[in-house]
C-alpha cells in the first residue's frame, strides 16, 4: 500500500468486503457493547457499496461505489479492525485524509454510475453477515480486473 | 375515464427503460468524454442496455410529478396506482430496494422500493401527464434550501449556488444537472427545484432574464472544473434550470436540487377521451 501514489490507476484481482452505512453502524454498536463482530476484517479491503438484486442465474446484480464521506466517522474503527484500504466514490473529509496518513492506508475510488460494468468484474459473491439488511448486508466478493484509482495515498496526498 | 391498466403499462415500461437505457442527451456527453474511466462509462451503458442490468446499482427512490387536467377521471386513486407500479417494477426487475420504512428509528427496508414520492398539480383540460425522476441518494444528499434576505441581489443568488456546488459537487456523481427553485415558500422552492430537473438540457426558461441566468450559471459552474467522477476532466454540469414563483415580502427562498450524471427521468402522457 505504501508504494501506491495518488492518481495511479490499477485493475484489482482478489477479495473485497462490501459494506455501507447500516452495517458499519451495527459493527460500532456491537463493539461498544463488547460483543463479538460477525466478520473478520484483518488485512481486508472494504468496498462501500450496496448491490442491486441479481438478474436470473447470476450471483450478484449491479454494484458500484457509494459516497465514502458519509462513512468517515467509521474509518478509524475499520483501521483498528485491520482494514488495509477502502474503495468508494467522491471526496472525503480532512479526518479521512489524516487517518490515511496516520495508519498509512489507502483510499481508492472506482467509477460511479457504472454498476452494470462493475457487476461483470465480480466472479463470486456471498453474504457473510446482517442478511436482514438486504442491500446493506455485508458481502464477500471476488473480483477480476476491477478498475481503481488511488484517491488518497498513505502519505495523505489526495486527488480531489 | 383513464384506466389503471393503461397507466400501469406505460409507466412500468418507462421505469424499466430509464433504469437500463442511457438518456440520449447524457449519451452524447459520455461519448465525447475522454478522461479517467471513460471506457468503463461507455462500456457500462452498452452492457446495461443489452443485458437489462441497471446503469447504476442505486435504482433510486421514485419521484412522481403528476399534472392532471380538471376533466380527467381515473379508474382508481392515482396514489395507489403509482405505489403499485413501483412495487411491481422493482419486485420483478434486477433493481435495488433502496427505501426504508421509518427514517429515524429502525430504518427497516420496505422490500419493494415503495413508497414513491408523489406531487400532484391540477391543470386545465383532459390530459394526464406523469413525469418521474429516478432519484439516487448520492445526488439527493446535495439538496439544499437557502432562505436569503429579501434585499439580496442577483450576485448573492449566484454565489450560494456556485459555493454549494463547488464544495459538494464531486460527491453527487458529476457532471450534474442542477435545478433551482427561487421564490415561493421554503417547500415550494424545493419542489420547483425538483421540477426543474425534469426538463431537457437544452430547454431554457421562457423569461429571457432567467434564461440568461441559466446560461451564465452553466458557464460559471463548468469553470469549477469538477468534471466527470469529480476528477477534473470534461464538463461539471450538463445544464441548469431555474423555476421562479412569487414570494413573501420578507423572503427569498432558494432551493437547490441536483441529479447525477445519469439523469434518469421519464414522462408519460394519456388523454381522457
Amino acid at each position: 500500500m505504501a508504494k501506491l501514489k495518488v492518481g495511479e490507476t490499477l485493475k484489482y484481482n482478489g477479495e473485497l468486503i462490501v459494506m455501507r452505512d447500516a452495517a458499519q453502524r451495527r459493527l460500532r454498536e456491537l463493539i461498544a457493547s463488547s460483543k463479538e463482530i460477525p466478520v473478520y476484517l484483518g488485512g481486508k479491503i472494504i468496498f462501500y457499496a450496496g448491490p442491486a438484486k441479481p438478474p436470473k442465474n447470476l450471483k450478484i446484480g449491479a454494484i458500484g461505489p457509494t459516497t465514502s464521506e458519509r462513512m468517515d466517522e467509521f474509518l478509524e474503527m475499520l483501521y483498528y479492525l485491520g482494514v488495509i484500504a477502502t474503495i468508494g466514490k467522491g471526496k472525503r473529509s480532512n479526518l479521512a485524509v489524516e487517518l490515511c496518513k496516520k495508519y498509512q492506508r489507502v483510499y481508492f475510488i472506482s467509477p460511479s454510475g457504472a454498476a452494470a460494468y462493475l457487476s461483470k468484474c465480480v466472479i463470486d459473491a456471498e453474504i457473510v453477515a446482517f442478511d436482514e439488511l438486504g442491500p446493506e448486508a455485508i458481502y464477500r466478493i471476488e473480483v477480476k480486473d476491477f478498475p481503481l484509482m488511488v484517491a488518497i495515498d498513505s502519505l495523505g496526498n489526495q486527488i480531489f | 375515464m383513464i384506466f389503471k391498466n393503461e397507466i400501469m403499462e406505460k409507466l412500468s415500461k418507462s421505469l424499466v427503460e430509464k433504469n437500463c437505457v442511457i438518456n440520449d442527451e447524457v449519451k452524447s456527453f459520455v461519448d465525447g468524454y475522454n478522461g479517467p474511466f471513460c471506457e468503463v462509462l461507455k462500456e457500462n451503458y452498452k452492457i446495461a442496455q443489452t443485458e437489462g442490468i441497471p446503469l447504476c446499482q442505486d435504482t433510486g427512490i421514485v419521484e412522481f410529478f403528476v399534472f392532471i387536467g380538471h376533466e380527467v377521471r381515473v379508474e382508481e386513486p392515482l396514489v395507489e396506482i403509482l405505489n403499485e407500479v413501483v412495487e411491481i417494477v422493482y419486485s420483478q426487475s434486477p433493481f435495488r430496494y433502496s427505501v426504508v420504512r421509518d427514517p429515524l428509528f429502525e430504518r427497516k427496508n420496505t422490500q419493494n422500493n415503495t413508497p414513491p414520492i408523489i406531487h400532484i398539480f391540477q391543470t386545465k383540460g383532459n390530459n394526464l401527464e406523469i413525469r418521474f425522476l429516478i432519484k439516487g441518494g448520492g445526488s439527493e444528499n446535495l439538496s439544499r434550501l437557502y432562505m436569503l434576505r429579501p434585499s439580496s441581489n442577483i450576485e448573492d443568488f449566484k454565489r450560494v449556488i456556485i459555493e454549494h456546488i463547488k464544495e459538494n459537487g464531486a460527491k453527487g456523481c458529476p457532471p450534474l444537472h442542477v435545478g433551482i427553485g427561487v421564490g415561493g415558500t421554503s417547500d415550494e422552492a424545493i419542489v420547483l427545484s425538483k421540477l426543474a430537473l425534469t426538463k431537457n438540457f437544452k430547454e431554457r426558461n421562457i423569461e429571457s432574464r432567467y434564461a440568461s441566468l441559466e446560461i451564465e450559471l452553466i458557464k460559471r459552474l463548468n469553470e469549477l472544473k469538477i468534471g466527470f467522477q469529480g476528477l477534473g476532466k470534461g464538463v461539471s454540469v450538463f445544464s441548469v434550470h431555474i423555476e421562479a414563483f412569487p414570494t413573501h415580502i420578507a423572503t427569498l427562498p432558494v432551493g437547490i436540487s441536483t441529479d447525477c450524471y445519469l439523469c434518469r427521468k421519464g414522462v408519460i402522457d394519456i388523454e381522457d377521451r
